[in-house]
Order: structure tokens, then C-alpha cells, then sequence
């Protein structure tokens, strides 16, 4: 959810669209606009039938433009309640930046109650930029205050009586939130990562959907879900698919020549734009583990470029960018097959839907929403190779035959 | 240089303070910075008058159990726990930068303990007139600029230097970023543990010594300092950042030195 307007040269002018992007970049008059063209699209993802429209959590930021996702989320509720096929997705509440956590558990709760139960909450550990550069949090105590977060909002959506929690973090002397979760034991639990070995385990032990959320698309998401799947094995899971799920940009057209003259520039707008971050605030000290670091610096500093120092030096045209995967463009044949080689790929039963890119403008985000939902969802659907899998235990069970696909 | 012994010590709670000790006479405790302990000229030139200590904080070097270490109390009470195991009724300690602040807190928790304190630069206080800037959020280059006077100095390009070798340069990196958390953990966001509402316990004769030019703990910080500190003063050196025991280290011995006195045991 980027703002579309910043000035041509900001990655130029300024060191970074996170935490400490200027607070006179940002015009209300055309931030209510976008607001509501926002809404507007997640609407019409559920007019289209999408299985999921989904929010997430960002702070200080201009292309996430949601601090608050519950509050997003609360207004898409009143037409969820009615789609038969659409779940609400929070993806999620960056939980350890709650206080106290059972915030979280009551917010959510209110979610899945005003959807009728069919509310998926995300629990993603967060950003660097989120969590300890906006929000203060130690990177020492990071990954303590997500566990602890995490097992005190999972006992007040089940105790049935009032308890007691004397944590390290949070401490209090009476939780028993209100209201319930309709779901039962409670909603499903989706946990979008960025590639710390950590959360693999954490994803599989708990029987939470994993999703990989990088921008750079399904050839980069490999480096991390082949871990992930491997870990899986050692681990004793299932191989099922919705277990695990990736991020993709997503623009249809209706030639591949088409796509590039409809979508490149809003495209190169959020490659310069909206992914320049100061690159101290990406990694805290701490932030990340030393197995973290060990697994992703070798790769890092080996490679010749790296994906952003080439899309920083305009190094990628429009062909460069779809071959390496970072978006899926083109006819909604192209797409279908290149979205149908990736599912198989990654064995990835559930793909986030980045439908709108950067700059789109509204219409161009319908149009780019419509062809995928009629002329490259149903292919998909028909085509997926994961019919034998059972996603209920991923997806909330107000929706009958769940597939693969969320925005 | 002479080499140090390494010596550790094992203390209650799991926790475990790896040592490097050097020298002969009074002890010396040395609590190193934010950036880690290094056994430099500096250390080694007081060895000869002194007996050195220089703990490497939980989480850095050999040092274990910084799980086990919540906050700057319970930081505190550990550094207690190692001068129980070392074994000497009463120290002098020379703090720099972030161990600046910690030799203060143990000092203002056990004065009884503490002989003499010379501040290097100290961290502990915070004023919005002069902050002191996020150098966890800095590059390198930026970084070492705030570190010394002089960036094209012998000592900038020691700070700078990396391997070459892959395999080396990944476990350097990583380490200076295990060190770098080790400290994140009692630096941030904002380097204020509320050191301030404790000042008036350091009884301790306490010596600050600052550069001049210090770009990351400004020296108008002295003087915050030596309004809470009942016996203290202030040295201030010329053509020095904030690593001025490194950058005129013969001034800064002769002024250390000088204060410390002779063994007086």
C-alpha cells in the first residue's frame, strides 16, 4: 500500500523510505485518496472472489502505509461477513511491538468475530526498520518478546478461565479477554517470514502457513523455501503445499508487450522507491542470529550483484526483471504458466497477490485485479497441481474448499 | 606488546567473564566500549605500572550468559559477581565509552569497592542539546568519522581493515555484529539506563577524560557528568575523538597515569 507521490529523484535526495522518510513528503488530501482507492481494490478482490485480501503492518513508511492493520481490517469486515469465498487476512500484527499482547488476542478476536470467522491473523516477527529502529525494541530481546507474545495471546484465545501471566515482558494479574474468537481453538495463524532459519521451525513445530514475503519473487523465494521444505522432512511434516505460501508481483495485461507498456514504470517506481533503505536499518545488531547471518552473508558477498544493487543501477530492463522472477508479467496465459511453474517450484500452495505495484493508478490496479481474476485464477485453480491436498487445517472453516490463491 | 594471560572466571547464574590480564601492582579493572575489547598499546603501557584486567562483556570474546543478564542491574550485580571471584577488596577502574557507564553503575552500587575512576569519554547520560548520535546506525565510513579526529590516521585505517579471504571476512563480520549486540543490548535505542539518578553514589575520586573533537559523546557531556559526581574532574585533550587513549595516548597515560597515583595499598 505505497504512496504513489513521492518526488522523482527521492532515492536521490533522500537515504530512505523507511523510518526516517520525511513527514513533509506526505500530503493528507492525497493520503485519504489513496486510503480509499486501496479499499476500494481489496473490495473488489472480494467482488472477484479472491480466497483472501489481506493487510499487513508497517511503520514510518511510505509504501506500507498501514501501522495499524487492524484498523484496515476492521473495515473490510462488514463485507467479508458476506463473501463466500473470502477469508480476511491480517498479515499480520507485528506482536512483540503490542503492549500488552493481549491486544492482539483481543483485536483479533473482535476480527474474527465481525468476519463470522473467517479471519486469518499473520504473526510476523517484523521488520528491523518496524520493530527496533521505529518502535525501540532491543534486537537483544527480539525474538524473547515474540515467543513470549506469542504464548500469552495463544492461552488467552483458549483458557476458559481467568489466569495469571508472570512473564518477563508482560506481566498481569488477570487475563480473560473478551470476546472468544468464533474460530475454534482460534483463528488460523499465518507466520510471514524473511528468511531467519529460526521461524522455519517455530512455523512447522506450531502447524502455522508459512510465507515467504520478499519482493524479488519466486526464483529468490527458492533460496528460502527449499530450507524450509527441507526442514519440514527433518522435522516429520507433511509436504502439504498450503503449508507454505510466497509473495509474488503480479501485472497482467493482455499481451506480454502490453504488460511492459501498461506496468514498467510503476514497477520501476517500487524497485527505486520504495525498497531504498538505509542499509543499517535493515539489520539491528542482534536483530538477525549468527546461524541467520552464517547462512545468508556467504551468498551475499559472493554474489556478483546482488538483486537491489542492480535494480539501484538500473542494471534490469523489463525483460531482465521478469526473467529473474522478481515479476510475474504479461498475457494471462504467460502468467498462469509462469504462476503455475512456481507453485510446482516451491511447492507453495498459497501465493500472495501483489496486484498493485508501486505507482499503479487505480484504474490500471482494477484492470490488472480483473484479468487475473477471470482469465488466469480460474487455470489456476483448474490446473493446481495440489488438488489431493487438504487445506482446512491452513484456512478458516467458515470457507468452504479453500484454494490456493490470497491477495 | 607484551601478550596478556586469559584468564576466566566462573560466576552464578551461568554466567562465565572471559579476562585479559596483564602487569604487575594494583589492580586495574578496564571495562571496554561498545566495540569490543582489544589488547592495544594503550592497555599494555599501563600494565607496566598496573595489574590489568580487562573483562570481555557477556556475549563478546570467551564471556557467556548474556541470555541471563536482563538489564544494566543485573549487569551490575555480574560485575560484582567477577570482582568476588577475582578476589581484591578494593580497584581502581578505567571505563571507555560504554564501559564508562557501567564502571559508574558499579561504582554508584558499591562504592565501597571502588578506589578510583578515570572516565574515558563515558556513556550514561543523554541530553537532547547535544545528542549523542545512533551509531548503530551508521556506515562504516560514517562511523569511523564519529570514532577519531583524524579518519586517514593509522588508527582510522586499522579500524576500517577487513580480510580478504570469503571465509575469514564472514566470521568478521560476524563477530563485530555479536559484539555489536552484546552492547545494543545496554545501549539501546537511546544510550540512557538512568545512570543519572544514580550519580551522587559514586564516591569514588573520579578523573574524565575527554578529546576534544569528540563527535560521538560530545564533550559538553563532562560537564553533565561532573555536576552529579560529588569528586570529580575533567582532563580534556586536544586533537582527539572519542578513541583518545588510542589518538594521544602518550597525554592520555601521563594524565591516567598520574591520577591513579602509585600503588597507595
Amino acid at each position: 500500500m505505497p504512496y504513489r507521490n513521492l518526488p522523482p529523484d527521492f532515492e536521490q535526495r533522500y537515504p530512505s523510505v523507511w523510518v526516517t522518510v520525511p513527514r513533509t513528503l506526505y500530503d493528507p488530501a492525497e493520503g485519504h485518496r489513496l486510503y480509499h482507492q486501496y479499499l476500494d481494490e481489496l473490495e473488489y478482490g472480494i467482488d472477484c472472489g479472491y480466497d483472501a485480501v489481506g493487510v499487513n503492518e508497517h511503520h514510518q513508511n511510505a509504501y506500507g502505509l498501514m501501522p495499524s492493520p487492524n484498523l484496515m481490517g476492521s473495515i473490510l469486515a462488514r463485507k467479508v461477513r458476506h463473501a463466500p469465498n473470502t477469508a480476511l487476512m491480517v498479515l499480520g500484527n507485528s506482536i512483540a511491538l503490542y503492549n500488552p499482547p493481549v491486544r492482539v488476542a483481543e483485536e483479533m478476536a473482535m476480527l474474527d468475530v465481525l468476519t463470522g470467522g473467517k479471519f486469518i491473523g499473520g504473526f510476523p516477527v517484523g521488520t528491523s526498520m518496524d520493530t527496533n529502529f521505529c518502535y525501540g525494541v532491543n534486537p537483544a530481546e527480539m525474538r524473547d518478546r515474540y515467543n513470549e507474545a506469542h504464548e500469552l495471546i495463544i492461552k488467552a484465545w483458549t483458557s476458559e478461565e481467568p489466569f495469571t501471566f508472570n512473564g518477563k515482558y508482560t506481566q498481569l494479574r488477570y487475563v480473560n479477554t473478551w470476546p472468544r474468537p468464533m474460530q475454534t481453538p482460534h483463528p488460523r495463524i499465518w507466520i510471514p517470514g524473511g528468511g531467519s532459519v529460526e521461524t522455519y521451525d517455530f512455523a512447522i513445530n506450531n502447524n502455522y502457513s508459512f510465507s515467504y514475503l520478499s519482493f524479488f519473487g519466486y526464483r529468490y523465494a527458492k533460496k528460502v523455501m527449499d530450507p524450509f521444505w527441507q526442514r519440514a522432512r527433518e522435522l516429520g511434516a507433511d509436504m502439504n503445499p498450503y503449508r507454505a505460501g510466497y509473495a509474488q508481483l503480479i501485472c497482467v495485461s493482455e499481451t506480454d508487450a502490453r504488460a511492459q507498456t501498461d506496468y514498467e514504470q510503476h514497477v520501476r517506481y517500487f524497485f527505486s522507491k520504495c525498497l531504498h533503505i538505509h542499509p543499517p536499518f535493515l539489520d539491528a545488531p542482534g536483530y538477525r542470529t549468527p546461524a541467520t547471518l552464517r547462512a545468508g552473508l556467504r551468498a551475499q558477498i559472493q554474489s556478483a550483484e546482488s538483486a537491489t544493487t542492480l535494480l539501484k543501477e538500473g542494471k534490469l530492463d523489463w525483460n531482465g526483471l521478469i526473467e529473474r522472477g522478481f515479476v510475474v508479467a504479461g498475457s494471462p496465459a504467460t502468467v498462469r504458466d509462469r504462476m503455475l511453474e512456481a507453485a510446482r517450484d516451491l511447492n507453495a500452495g498459497n501465493i500472495l497477490l501483489l496486484n498493485h505495484v508501486g505507482s499503479m493508478p487505480h484504474h490500471l490496479t482494477l484492470k490488472n485485479m480483473q484479468m487475473f481474476a477471470e482469465e488466469v485464477m480460474p487455470a489456476l485453480r483448474r490446473e493446481s497441481p495440489f488438488a489431493k491436498w487438504d487445506s482446512s487445517p491452513y484456512w478458516p472453516a467458515a470457507l468452504s474448499g479453500a484454494r490456493a490463491q490470497g491477495v | 606488546m607484551s601478550q596478556p594471560i586469559v584468564k576466566e572466571y566462573a560466576l552464578p547464574r551461568d554466567i562465565a567473564i572471559s579476562t585479559l590480564q596483564a602487569g604487575k601492582g594494583a589492580p586495574v579493572i578496564f571495562i571496554h566500549g561498545a566495540g569490543g575489547l582489544m589488547w592495544d598499546p594503550f592497555l599494555d603501557a599501563l600494565s607496566e605500572r598496573h595489574t590489568v584486567i580487562a573483562p570481555f562483556l557477556p556475549g563478546t570474546g570467551a564471556s557467556r550468559g548474556l541470555e541471563n543478564i536482563r538489564d544494566m542491574w543485573d549487569l551490575v550485580v555480574t560485575y560484582q559477581d567477577l570482582l568476588d571471584a577475582i578476589g581484591h577488596d578494593k580497584v581502581d577502574l578505567i571505563g571507555h565509552s560504554m564501559g564508562g557507564m557501567i564502571a559508574f553503575e558499579l561504582a554508584a552500587a558499591e562504592s565501597s569497592r571502588v578506589r578510583k575512576i578515570a572516565a574515558i569519554a563515558p556513556a550514561g547520560l543523554f541530553s537532547e542539546d547535544h545528542p549523542i548520535p545512533d551509531f548503530f546506525a551508521m556506515l562504516p565510513e560514517d562511523l569511523i568519522a564519529h570514532l577519531v579526529y583524524d579518519k586517514d590516521s593509522p588508527l582510522a585505517k586499522l579500524m576500517m581493515a577487513m580480510p580478504d579471504d570469503l571465509e575469514e571476512k564472514v566470521s568478521f563480520i560476524i563477530e563485530r555484529m555479536t559484539i555489536s549486540a552484546a552492547a545494543a543490548k545496554f545501549l539501546w535505542p537511546i544510550p540512557d539506563r538512568g545512570l543519572k539518578r544514580r550519580l551522587h553514589r559514586v564516591k569514588a575520586p573520579t578523573l574524565m577524560l575527554w578529546g576534544k573533537q569528540d563527535r560521538l559523546i560530545p564533550v559538553a557531556y563532562a560537564e553533565d557528568f561532573k555536576r552529579g559526581i560529588p569528586d570529580a574532574r575533567i582532563e580534556i585533550i586536544d586533537r582527539a575523538g572519542h578513541m583518545v587513549q588510542l589518538e594521544q595516548m602518550e597525554q592520555s597515560l601521563k594524565i591516567v597515569g598520574g591520577f591513579l597515583g602509585p600503588d597507595r595499598r
